[in-house]
Formats: structure tokens, C-alpha cells, sequence
């Protein structure tokens, strides 16, 4: 909430409609506060108003269920064979032979550079001791993404062909990427039966989206001239389609190609939770479960090496096509196929070679040392984020200090002094000409002093709706007050506000620290050289492993969660924020200079208003970012949705899992409307 | 009640014991194997068995909570180490449904408490004693819990035996679920390397028993009436106000198994395992870096009467 509130801050200059909206939430959020010791249901929904939900939804996807569970097994069936070839290609093959095909096609795609990186890549995943397990998990990325290609190609060229479905086919892409996978993991498991499948599936649904996405990007911006050229040449749809429009797409959809591998590789660790493929997954899994932080880095590494080169070499294909010499490629496989068959006998099975272990048990006893000696400072770093930001965020400050927190009692006159203050406040600023600002304030103060997770309900609804009023009009409200509502009548909403104030608080914290970090890496180039490498890291990892050094440092809890959280939502911000300050176009910096600004000056005048809108961008992905995390982040003992979602995994509770789930995919969903139409109307006003 | 009538249940069972039908021999027996060392130590020595009486085995990871609906398929073929504290509600499903048979206790003693790593006991004197902790609550207090102490208790998805228990005994102690047993592992070595005060729901077997030196509280011994009437035990206005209701271990397997395979479904149900075997077996692994294969099959050497027997009684 407080973040989405931030962003409606600069929109002081639409005067009317933002302060029209932002008075009457502060009137409402007024009215309930002073009413609620009468009224006590307008600050918790009551639970007999609730309405079974879960277990209708429960029943109705049984019933479901059991219809289409046939065809799901014929289709599990099926997909065993594949999976099967791909599995005994992979390990059959010996790993010289694997590294050398690799290097030779590093060398065809992209030169020295792409060879040295396949080979040093794949030399580290021979020498972490997991090749086995490696060569497992790219079997299940080998099957699955041929499926997400073809269901989001599908997709695209649907929207694309008939315009009608186009808003359906969006909302559809946007429940695929924002429903945790682990809401629907049980059900798949019912249809599709036990084993990799389901993984090969879930991982599939995940990275198909991006796909379909770039497709119909592709198709639209296929040029007018092109697309009639084709039919003067009178070719029918079929061929105008298949043989003009998508190849002249063809270097949008490559990028789709890319983001689906991706994807899909950091859905794959998914798998593992069920079982049934001996993967690099479950590696991860097993070692999180002992704690062990240096082995678990190593397992997780191996997915990053994958998911790099992959990255790498796949990304050239979307640029131009600059191919290097075929001898080459033939002197690297020749020689790996006489190395291999030379040496064969006397070199040491891939899962023997386990050169690692050494380092990875050096990096645990590091962070026993690092616990032991600064285990004092940490206590503290923790205690002080929890006492004076995170629980006063959460319970409000009426709740939040206490003798033992703050060292007082809070007194009623107390929140009188901090409406007063909040108050005074918005007074200046509207007295100021910032009345939206104004009014702003006062109902930030108003939050803090209640906490998040008291806010009365109708106070919630008519701000979300207020904000969705101005961000993107009258539908925009309507549907956020409608999904709103059914989070509430399904008895999730104490849940779902706890989800909320731990996401808003990471993203709030992302956002001042992450674009912070970008202005640096936009600003220094050398600080940008350090972050990169960082932020691909923490993209790519499996995200189990941060908790276990989170753990290790602050103990399970909220405060761990919200690091956790953080660690990762907090990489779109900052790639975000460098992009678009570096891009901003040249004429703009000449003319800036020529009139004698300072550094400081363009920054402020003249980058940073034209990188808003790409800013507001990256504040949208780490707003998903954070909710994708908060189910891993259950895992550390946090009680919002995400545990939920985990109860209903292990009662095999089909309703409950879901309804969680998409009550998690709808509060994404809204932030990200609200956020994507501040920066429609940003973009607008820059006449971009 | 229901353990002893099992046990005598057992017995007679293990006295009837004959020669069955070898039945499908050349399919190979799927089993189980979920996340923890103890498991796959356990599996193991049922596989290599049925290995010994000329059966084909296959090992297949399965997820703890998602291998019941595996198991009603036949996709896997038995699972041998399922904790009634943790079993999912699942498993009662498709118990019910006649699509998984459960095939007896593994005869692994477990026990469950609330426990502490040993050096705790400096920080709050009088500890295994229970009352010891109505005086030093506050040295467990953290900065979510205060003013109270705190308990980290099993996963939601485990239920709230730590919650229960300070309630029953009224201790000023808030149980916090920890999420996963990962971050049990992880507050246990924190609290050890730091020295730091940890009160924590954990059992045995379990590696990190001996790793981190956990001692449990002592609690009184309960029986049903503990459980239902709230007058019985030191707390006379709760119930719970005793030690945990000690959890059963035990097998299960496909419905069609003692169908396909006859003399392997005698194996396994007939099959138990000690806390003393398996405990050393999870330190070689667990502690001294050892390959479960490697482990398993030393141990199978050097103790062929204490499994033999069981593998002839239901092939000779």
C-alpha cells in the first residue's frame, strides 16, 4: 500500500481528480476510525460473512478435474518418451563429448568469447560433482521448452489473428505469470500423475507467457508495406502468416525464444518439490534441509552456469546474424570425439570429479565465522528493523511501542499528536499548491498509526479504488474494487493484507536502495561492472538458496523473509533505473550541456524525467518480483498467503491452494495495473 | 492401547510367516525416496533385501507430501518411513479410498519434545526440568515474541505440537512456526555457534541430535486423559499439559502390491529398523561425508543374521 501510495505523490499536478480521490479515501479512512469502536465489523471483515469459497472451488475444480484427467494422462504418457530420449542422450553421451559440443557451438554462434564461455561453463558443473544431476535438469528444460514454445507461439498468433480475444488472451498470460506454481501443484499432480511431468508442465505454463508476449509484439510491429506486399503476391492467410509475417518477426520472437529459456530454467528447481527425477533440484532441496549454505550454493551454481550460457549463446541469435568459421566447429568436435576415445578408459566418471566440495565447505565455515563474531551487530541490525520500521508497519504504532519496543507506553494523546502532526503537514503542502500531496500525507500517517494490517476494509477498498480511479479511469477502479471483494468474501483477507505489508515494505525498501544503486551504476561505470554480474546471479539462482545465509544470520521471522524478499525484487529496480537513465537520447544530453548544466543538473532535470516511465517499469517487475518470493519466503516461517499455499500442498487441498494462490495472483495483478497506468500517463506526458 | 494390540498383531503375524510367491520378479519394485538421510538409509536396506531374494529395485525421489497420489497410481510401489506427526491428510485419503495399504510399523522409537541445544542449559539453569522454564521465559524472548519467550515450533503444514504444549502447561512462551525443516536445522546451528538461547520442537532420529548436542525438556508422561481432560497434570485447566503422544513410524505401499509381488510384500511388511542401527548409519552419511550405497551395504555385511532371516522366512 505505501508504495503504491508513493508513486501517486508526483501526481500533485492533476490537481482535481487526485485530490478529489485522495479526500475522499482520508474521509472514509476517518469515518471508520472514528466508527469502529461502534461498528466493529468496519475494521474486520466478520467471519459470518464469509462465504466457503475455498471448498467451492475445491469441488468445482474436483469435478473438473476428474473430466479432464484422461486426456492429462494420455498427454503424461506421451511426454514420458521424450523425456525419456532426452535423459539417456544427455547422460549416455561422455562429458567430453557433452563440453566439446558445447564449445563448438559457443565458437558457431558467437566466437572465442561464446566458446570460452561453454567450455569453462560446463567444465565448473563437471567440477562442482552434480554433473549427472545437471545433465537431468537440462533434459527436463529440453522437453519443457518445445512445449512453452508451441503453447505461446499458439497463443501469440491466436491474439494476433483475431484481435476480439486479444484483453482475454492478456489476462490469461497474466494469471499464468502470477499464480505461485506451488497454488497449483497439487492438482497437477492429480491430473498428470506422479513424476517429472508435472514439473515439465508447471515449468512449461511458467514460460510460456513471455513467449506468446513477444509473438504478438513481433506480429504487430511487422510493417504495414511488408504485410500488404504479401497479399498482392496473393498468397492465402496460412501463407502470408508462415511465410512473410512471422519470419520478418522473426528477431522479436527469438527474444521471446530467449526469455522462455529462462523462464523455464528457473521454474525447473519446481520439480524437485515433487520428486520422481533425480535433478539438480532436489540437490538444492536436500541441502537446504540440512542447512549446509556452501553446498546448496554450489547445486544452486549450477543452474546460474546453465541459465548464463544458455542466456548468452540463445541471445545471439536474436541479433544479427554474424556466423564464425565451420573448421573451427569441426577441429573442437574432432578433437573432443579423439580425447574421448583415447582417454576414455582412464578418465574419472563425471559424478567422481567433485573439486568443489572443498570450497563449498570453506564458504560455510566462513558464515559460522561471520555469524559467531558479528552475531551481536546482527542482533541489533534486526531488533531496530523490527521494533522502529516493520512492526509499526504491520500492527501500527498504537500496538507497536510498548515499554519493551520503544522504552514508553503509547497514549491516546499520543496518536493525537501524530494525526496532528500529519495533518499540519499536509496542511503545508497544500497550502503549498500541492493539495493531492497534502492529503497524501495525512492518510500515510493515518497508516502507520493503525498498521497495515488493521486498516479497515472499506478504507482499503476506496483507496484501491482511488487510486485505480486516477491511474486508469473508471474500469480500472471497478476492477480492482471487484477483485478486492473476492478476496474478502473468500476469508483470506487477514492473510492477504499480512502478504501485503511485508510486500510493501520489501518493495518500498527495493525501491529507495535499488534505485539508489542504479542511479550509481548509471552514473559510475565501474560500480555497474561489479552489479551486473550480482544482479544476474541473484536472477538466476534457485531462490531457495538465500534463505539458508538469511537464516543462519537472523533466524527465521519476518525480518528474514523481508531480506529474503528483497535480495531478489530488488534486480529489476535496479536494471530498470541504469537503463533508463543511460538511454536517454543524445540530442537531449547535447542541448543539456550546450546550455551549461551541471552533472547533477541533467540528472535531475533532464534524465531522470525522461527514465520515469522505464523507472515505474522496473517498480512494476519488482512489485511481482516480491509476490513470486513471498511463497518461498513462507518457508521461513511467515503466516500470510504464502503459508496458505504451503497448508493446502500438504493436505493435498485443492480449493484452498488455489483460492490462495489467485488471491496472491490478484494483488499482483492490481499493483501492477495501477503502476502500469501511472506510467501510461507518464509516458503520455512526455509524448513518448 | 492401539500400539500394543499392533504389536501382538505383529507377532502373530511374524509366526505365520511362510514361503510366498516370488510373483513378478523381472518388474522392477519402485520405492520411495523422500528428503531426509534417514529415509534413504531405511529404503536402502529394504531394497537391498528384496536385492538379496532376487527382486529388481528402483529407487525413485519423491517429495514427502506429494507421494501418496504416486503411490495410489503404482507409479511408486511402496514408501517405508511415513511420521504420523507429519503424514500428510492425504495419506488418510487414499487410505480410505483402498488405493494405499499401510504394511506395518518400521520399529523405529521415535520421539519428539520440546528440546534445546545442551549449552542452553548454562543460560537457564534447572533446565530438563520443565518448571525451569516458567522463570526463564524472558531469556528466550526475541524481538517477535517480546515479552514473551519463544518457541519455534514444526512447519504450519505439521502442525502445532510446540503451540500446544505451552499453552497446556501455561508457560509465557509464543510459539513461531518455522517454515521448514531446513530452517529448524538452521536455527539449531545458529544458536549453537552463537551460544545463543533456542527453544525448539525437534525428535529423533535425527542427524542433527547428536551434531548439535540437543537435549530434550522433560515432560510428564501422558497418557489419553492428558489429551482430553483438562484436570488431569500439573495444569489443571488445559489439556496437552504433558509430553508428546509418541509418534508411530511405519510402512505403506500400492494396493496391488502384495498382489504382484507376494514374497516381497512379507519382506516389507515384516521389515523394521532400530533407532541404533539407523542412527549410525545417518552420522556416517550425514557427518562423515559417506555415500548412503557405500554405508548401506557395509552395514548389510556385518549384520546379515539381524535381516537374513526375514528375507528366507518369506522366500524358503
Amino acid at each position: 500500500m505505501t508504495a503504491v501510495a508513493d508513486v501517486a505523490a508526483p501526481h500533485a499536478t492533476r490537481l482535481t481528480l487526485g485530490a478529489k480521490a485522495a479526500l475522499i479515501t482520508a474521509l472514509v479512512g476517518a469515518l471508520c476510525l472514528a466508527l469502529e469502536p461502534v461498528v466493529p465489523w468496519l475494521g474486520a471483515w466478520p467471519k459470518t460473512w464469509v462465504l466457503p469459497m475455498t471448498d467451492w472451488v475445491g469441488a468445482a475444480l474436483a469435478w473438473l478435474l476428474g473430466w479432464i484427467k484422461p486426456v492429462a494422462r494420455l498427454f503424461s504418457d506421451i511426454m514420458v518418451y521424450p523425456m525419456g530420449w532426452a535423459n539417456t542422450a544427455l547422460n549416455a553421451t561422455p562429458w567430453p563429448m557433452v563440453i566439446g559440443l558445447v564449445t563448438a557451438l559457443g565458437w558457431y554462434l558467437g566466437g572465442l568469447s561464446m566458446a570460452a564461455l561453454g567450455f569453462f561453463g560446463l567444465g565448473l558443473v563437471l567440477a562442482s560433482g552434480y554433473w549427472h544431476e545437471g545433465m537431468n535438469t537440462l533434459a527436463l528444460v529440453a522437453v519443457s521448452v518445445p512445449v512453452a514454445l508451441v503453447v505461446g507461439g499458439g497463443i501469440g498468433i491466436l491474439a494476433n489473428e483475431v484481435p476480439r480475444v486479444k484483453g482475454a488472451v492478456q489476462a490469461v498470460l497474466d494469471i499464468m505469470q502470477t499464480v505461485p506454481t506451488f497454488a497449483y501443484l497439487t492438482p497437477l499432480l492429480l491430473l498428470f500423475g506422479f513424476g517429472p511431468v508435472v514439473g515439465l508442465i508447471a515449468s512449461a505454463i511458467y514460460a510460456a507467457p513471455p513467449m506468446a508476449r513477444n509473438v504478438m509484439l513481433g506480429l504487430e510491429r511487422v510493417e504495414a508495406e511488408i504485410k500488404e506486399a504479401a497479399i498482392m503476391s496473393g498468397g492465402s492467410r496460412l501463407q502470408q502468416l508462415f511465410q512473410v509475417e512471422i519470419p520478418s518477426a522473426s528477431r522479436q520472437i527469438m527474444v521471446g525464444f530467449n526469455q522462455c529459456l529462462m523462464a523455464a530454467l528457473s521454474m525447473v528447481i519446481i520439480a524437485a518439490v515433487i520428486g520422481g527425477f533425480n535433478d539438480i533440484g532436489w540437490e538444492v532441496l536436500l541441502t537446504m534441509r540440512k542447512a549446509q549454505f556452501g553446498p546448496s550454493l554450489l547445486a544452486g551454481m549450477v543452474i546460474v552456469i546453465f541459465a548464463v550460457v544458455i542466456d548468452r549463446m540463445s541471445a545471439v541469435l536474436a541479433t544479427e546474424r554474424k556466423r564464425y568459421d565451420l573448421r573451427v566447429v569441426w577441429a573442437v568436435l574432432a578433437f573432443a570425439v579423439v580425447f574421448t576415445v583415447l582417454f576414455w578408459s582412464s578418465l574419472p566418471g563425471a559424478s567422481e570429479v567433485a573439486m568443489l566440495d572443498g570450497v563449498a565447505n570453506s564458504l560455510d565455515r566462513g558464515l559460522t565465522r561471520f555469524t559467531q563474531s558479528n552475531g551481536m551487530a546482527l542482533e541489533a541490525l534486526k531488533n531496530n528493523t523490527l521494533y522502529y520500521v516493520l512492526l509499526p508497519l504491520r500492527i501500527g504504532l498504537d500496538q507497536a511501542v510498548l515499554p519493551f519496543t520503544w522504552g514508553f507506553m503509547w497514549t491516546p494523546a499520543m496518536s493525537a499528536l501524530v494525526f496532528g502532526l500529519g495533518g499540519a503537514l499536509g496542511l503545508l503542502l497544500a497550502w503549498r499548491g500541492n493539495v493531492t500531496g497534502g492529503f497524501v500525507v495525512l492518510i500515510a500517517f493515518g497508516m502507520i498509526e493503525t498498521g497495515v494490517t488493521n486498516l479497515p476494509w472499506p478504507f482499503v477498498l476506496t483507496g484501491a479504488a482511488a487510486l485505480g480511479y486516477v491511474a486508469g479511469g473508471r474500469r480500472l477502479a471497478i476492477l480492482v474494487v471487484v477483485l478486492l471483494c473476492t478476496i474478502l468474501l473468500s476469508g483470506l483477507w487477514d492473510r492477504a493484507l499480512l502478504s501485503l505489508y511485508l510486500c510493501g515494505a520489501s518493495v518500498f525498501a527495493c525501491a529507495v536502495v535499488g534505485g539508489a544503486i542504479g542511479v550509481a551504476s548509471a552514473i559510475w561505470a565501474p560500480v555497474w561492472r561489479i552489479v551486473r554480474p550480482i544482479c544476474d546471479m541473484l536472477q538466476t539462482i534457485p531462490l531457495f538458496v538465500f534463505l539458508i545465509p538469511v537464516l543462519m544470520l537472523f533466524q527465521i521471522g519476518e525480518f528474514s523473509a523481508f531480506l529474503a524478499i528483497c535480495a531478489y525484487a530488488i534486480v529489476p529496480m535496479i536494471r530498470y533505473t541504469r537503463h533508463g537513465l543511460v538511454d536517454t537520447p543524445e540530442e537531449m544530453m547535447e542541448a543539456a550541456i550546450s546550455s551549461g548544466a551541471t552533472d547533477w543538473q541533467i540528472l535531475r532535470d533532464v534524465r531522470a524525467p525522461y527514465a520515469a516511465p522505464t523507472i515505474l517499469l522496473g517498480l512494476n517487475q519488482t512489485i511481482l518480483y516480491a509476490f513470486s518470493m513471498l511463497v518461498i519466503a513462507a518457508l521461513i516461517g511467515t503466516t500470510g498467503l504464502g503459508q496458505s499455499i504451503y497448508l493446502a500442498l500438504g493436505q493435498a487441498d485443492v480449493g484452498l491452494g488455489i483460492s490462495a494462490g489467485a488471491a496472491m495472483a490478484i494483488l499482483a495483478l492490481i499493483a501492477d495495473r495501477l503502476v502500469q497506468g501511472f506510467a501510461e500517463e507518464r509516458r503520455k506526458a512526455l509524448g513518448l | 492401547m492401539k500400539t500394543i494390540g499392533l504389536g501382538i498383531a505383529l507377532t502373530a503375524l511374524a509366526g505365520a510367516v511362510q514361503a510366498a510367491d516370488m510373483g513378478a520378479a523381472n518388474e522392477p519394485i519402485k520405492l520411495a525416496i523422500n528428503e531426509w538421510t534417514g529415509q534413504h538409509v531405511t529404503t536402502h536396506v529394504a531394497g537391498e533385501m528384496l536385492k538379496a531374494a532376487g527382486y529388481k529395485v528402483e529407487y525413485v525421489t519423491a517429495g514427502m507430501m506429494n507421494q501418496f497420489q504416486a503411490l495410489a497410481d503404482g507409479d511408486i510401489h511402496a514408501t517405508l518411513e511415513i511420521w504420523s506427526s507429519n503424514v500428510s491428510d492425504e495419506y488418510a485419503k487414499k487410505v480410505s479410498e483402498g488405493t494405499v495399504v499401510e504394511i506395518g510399523d518400521l520399529g523405529l522409537n521415535a520421539r519428539e519434545g520440546i528440546a534445546y541445544p545442551a549449552h542452553v542449559a548454562d543460560l537457564c539453569p534447572g533446565l530438563p526440568a520443565w518448571e525451569a522454564l516458567k522463570d526463564c521465559a524472558q531469556v528466550f524472548a526475541t524481538a517477535e515474541t517480546i515479552p514473551m519467550g519463544r518457541l519455534v515450533d514444526y512447519p504450519a503444514d505439521w502442525g502445532t505440537p510446540g503451540a500446544d504444549r505451552m499453552t497446556g502447561f501455561d508457560l509465557p512462551i509464543k510459539a513461531v512456526p518455522a517454515g521448514s525443516e531446513g530452517a529448524l536445522i538452521a536455527e539449531l546451528r545458529a544458536s549453537t555457534e552463537r551460544k545463543s538461547p533456542l527453544l525448539i520442537t525437534f525428535w529423533q532420529p535425527h542427524w542433527a541430535m547428536s551434531a548439535y548436542d540437543v537435549k530434550f525438556v522433560d515432560l510428564p508422561v501422558g497418557n489419553e486423559e492428558c489429551f482430553n481432560d483438562p484436570a488431569w497434570g500439573p495444569n489443571p485447566n488445559a489439556v496437552n499439559d504433558c509430553d508428546f503422544a509418541p509418534s508411530r513410524i511405519f510402512k505403506a505401499s500400492w494396493s496391488g502390491f502384495a498382489e504382484k509381488w507376494p514374497a516381497a510384500y512379507e519382506i516389507l511388511s515384516n521389515y523394521q529398523l532400530s533407532v541404533e542401527a539407523q542412527q549410525p548409519m545417518m552420522g556416517k552419511i550425514d557427518v562423515d561425508g559417506g555415500s548412503v550405497e557405500d554405508v548401506v551395504a557395509a552395514w548389510m555385511a556385518e549384520n546379515e543374521g539381524s535381516w537374513r532371516p526375514v528375507v528366507d522366512a518369506a522366500t524358503k
